[in-house]
């Protein structure tokens, strides 16, 4: 394959160089297309590069990710980002996805070591991915019906959990709180309800 | 592989190949040296600037002035201009041009001199009415491409040239480098004071070019040093490269198959436009203001470097006008000041044809591209505008 030739910016030789996985991802990419209804969206696009991408996820009851999906239109790293992305959270919770989602560092070893210009692709596939994933969390915590409110859907943190940590531990951030019972380690969805349930139960004290 | 990138770069033709070899071998010396040697060195170059000067039709061979590329010429021509004349610093030129104009005027606005720069309309032709109202008799110099490298568009060098002789006392510089060797040419009947040409465009080598001074127009040098090129451009002569240019000079202006190569371009461009139905020309869509190689498609809502790479793989050579050179990537200068809509710059292809294609080239080409695109509208998200675009063509 003659791959290298008519390109400016060196992409195709240094993916060349670094995984030949990304070079296959680009030109056979996976996990295109629309998962299966209910599904969820999630949405990020790039000021800079003009990069659009859309994500969308089913999940069955025990929040587990059955299908990943993407659309792109964006450049060759962004489509194999998402191909390798889709893979990777395919077949996880919600939870381990959007904790996975976001690491920086996702996909470093996969992709190995990007052009400076294009280091931001990876980073907008994981934004549109943990976005999907709070679609479904806000969902789920609008429909849960357990008895105790549930904040965090990732980790299954409830309320009364919660404020038991802040209140135990004397607890004043959103870092410790997540620290102390895993809320928050996902998709961060409940960060808003935290900072409420931490701003209330330390006025009460 | 099939290379319809022929305004980045041509491959060297056989019969340039084989003018330059004795130059690189058997027959040596400084052509500055008044030995033999030298001179035969001397007499080959003096006949590759009559093959120059022979087929943009200049008046004398002593208006072409080898350069090492096409943007030496342009810088030359322009900063020479401003060396020259110090007080003159009012500059016009266009959106459109080469960043070997584009940028070197920039820089020029940032440290003093003043640039007007020409719109162009969505089709990126000129309003020569915008050029009468911005000339004053203060105006140094005034640059202008006769072809657009990423479009091919024409503007009407002569119509402007008029225009610069009527309305001031101007020094007009043509940036010519896409248009030699494609239309025909005759400086010594235009208005035109300066033209800057590359060789690589038109089968030499890369590393030589020309910059045509018009009999009676001063220009400092460029390169100060010894007294090469009659004291104009210093530097011992290129002569290898300069046989070849002179060489692809004299292949252009006896070549017989423009009209072949146009052919095969409409076929291209007809067949594309009415096959995919989210492709749509980028420049004016007549013809005959358009160079006869080139077409600058847009295949809305994917990307175009994810053409390119998919075409690369199947073996076809092409250019995009979306690429990330550097941190931000943008769409091309060209194409937004034509005000083409950001969806669509972002899947724009240059394809430009030469002298070495085939008719069984561009079917396999017009066979291979439907297919790509159509795995790239797939992946697009915006499918809704997508649907919406295939609608209103039914």
């Amino acid at each position: 394959m003659h791959l290298s030739r008519a390109w400016k910016s060196g992409i195709i030789t240094s993916m060349q160089r670094n995984s030949s996985l990304t070079v296959e991802l680009f030109f056979n990419p996976k996990h295109v297309g629309e998962a299966t209804e209910p599904r969820f969206i999630g949405r990020s696009s790039s000021f800079q590069c003009g990069a659009t991408l859309r994500v969308s996820l089913h999940i069955d009851e025990s929040a587990q990710i059955t299908e990943a999906k993407f659309k792109a239109a964006g450049c060759s790293v962004l489509v194999a980002s998402a191909s390798l992305l889709m893979d990777q959270v395919l077949g996880k919770t919600t939870g381990e996805a959007a904790a996975f989602g976001q690491q920086a560092e996702a996909l470093k070893d996969k992709l190995g070591a990007l052009p400076v210009e294009r280091s931001g692709c990876p980073a907008l596939v994981r934004e549109a991915l943990v976005s999907a994933i709070q679609e479904y969390s806000d969902m789920a915590r609008d429909e849960w019906e357990g008895d105790e409110a549930l904040i965090c859907t990732c980790f299954g943190v409830s309320e009364r959990r919660i404020e038991n940590e802040i209140e135990s531990g004397g607890l004043r951030t959103i870092m410790e709180v997540t620290k102390a019972c895993n809320a928050g380690a996902g998709c961060r969805s409940c960060y808003s309800l935290i900072e409420d349930i931490l701003e209330e139960v330390n006025r009460e004290q | 592989m099939i290379y319809l990138d022929n305004n980045a770069t041509t491959r060297v033709a056989p019969e340039v190949f084989e003018a330059m070899q004795p130059y690189l071998n058997e027959v040596y010396g400084n052509p500055s040296s008044a030995h033999s040697l030298g001179q035969e060195m001397k007499a080959a170059v003096e006949h590759a600037r009559e093959q120059v000067a022979a087929l943009i039709g200049a008046a004398d061979p002593g208006e072409i002035v080898f350069t090492s590329c096409g943007s030496e010429s342009d810088n030359w021509a322009i900063g020479g201009f401003l060396e020259q004349n110090p007080t003159r610093r009012h500059i016009i030129t266009t959106r459109v041009e080469h960043e070997a104009v584009r940028n070197l005027c920039e820089h020029l606005a940032e440290i003093g001199c003043e640039v007007t720069w020409l719109d162009v309309n969505e089709i990126g032709e000129l309003n020569l009415d915008d050029l009468r109202r911005t000339l004053r008799r203060d105006t140094g110099i005034v640059s202008v491409m006769l072809a657009n490298n990423e479009t091919g568009v024409l503007f009407p060098m002569e119509e402007i040239g008029k225009i610069v002789r009527e309305n001031s006392d101007a020094v007009f510089h043509v940036d010519g480098v896409q248009a030699v060797g494609k239309i025909p040419l005759d400086l010594k009947n235009s208005s035109v004071d300066l033209f800057a040409l590359s060789g690589h465009k038109l089968h030499a080598p890369q590393g030589v070019g020309a910059l045509y001074i018009r009999s009676g127009v001063k220009l400092p040098p460029f390169i100060i040093g010894g007294g090469q090129e009659r004291g104009r451009r210093a530097g011992t002569s290129a002569v290898p490269n300069i046989v070849g240019l002179g060489a692809a000079c004299e292949l252009a202006r006896t070549f017989e198959e423009h009209e072949r190569i146009e052919r095969l371009r409409n076929k291209l461009e007809d067949e594309i436009l009415s096959a995919i139905p989210n492709a749509r020309l980028n420049g004016t869509p007549d013809r005959s203001q358009r160079l006869p190689n080139t077409t600058n498609i847009s295949f809305e809502y994917v990307e175009g470097e994810n053409i390119l790479l998919h075409l690369d793989k199947a073996g076809v050579c092409v250019s995009t006008g979306s690429a990330c050179h550097s941190a931000t990537k943008q769409s091309s200068p060209t194409l937004r000041a034509m005000n083409v809509p950001y969806t669509a710059a972002q899947g724009s292809i240059r394809f430009s044809l030469g002298r070495y294609n085939t008719e069984e080239e561009i079917d396999y080409t017009l066979k291979i591209l439907p297919e790509i695109i159509g795995k790239l509208v797939e992946m697009s998200p915006y499918d809704k505008e997508l649907r919406a675009l295939t609608m209103r063509q039914l």
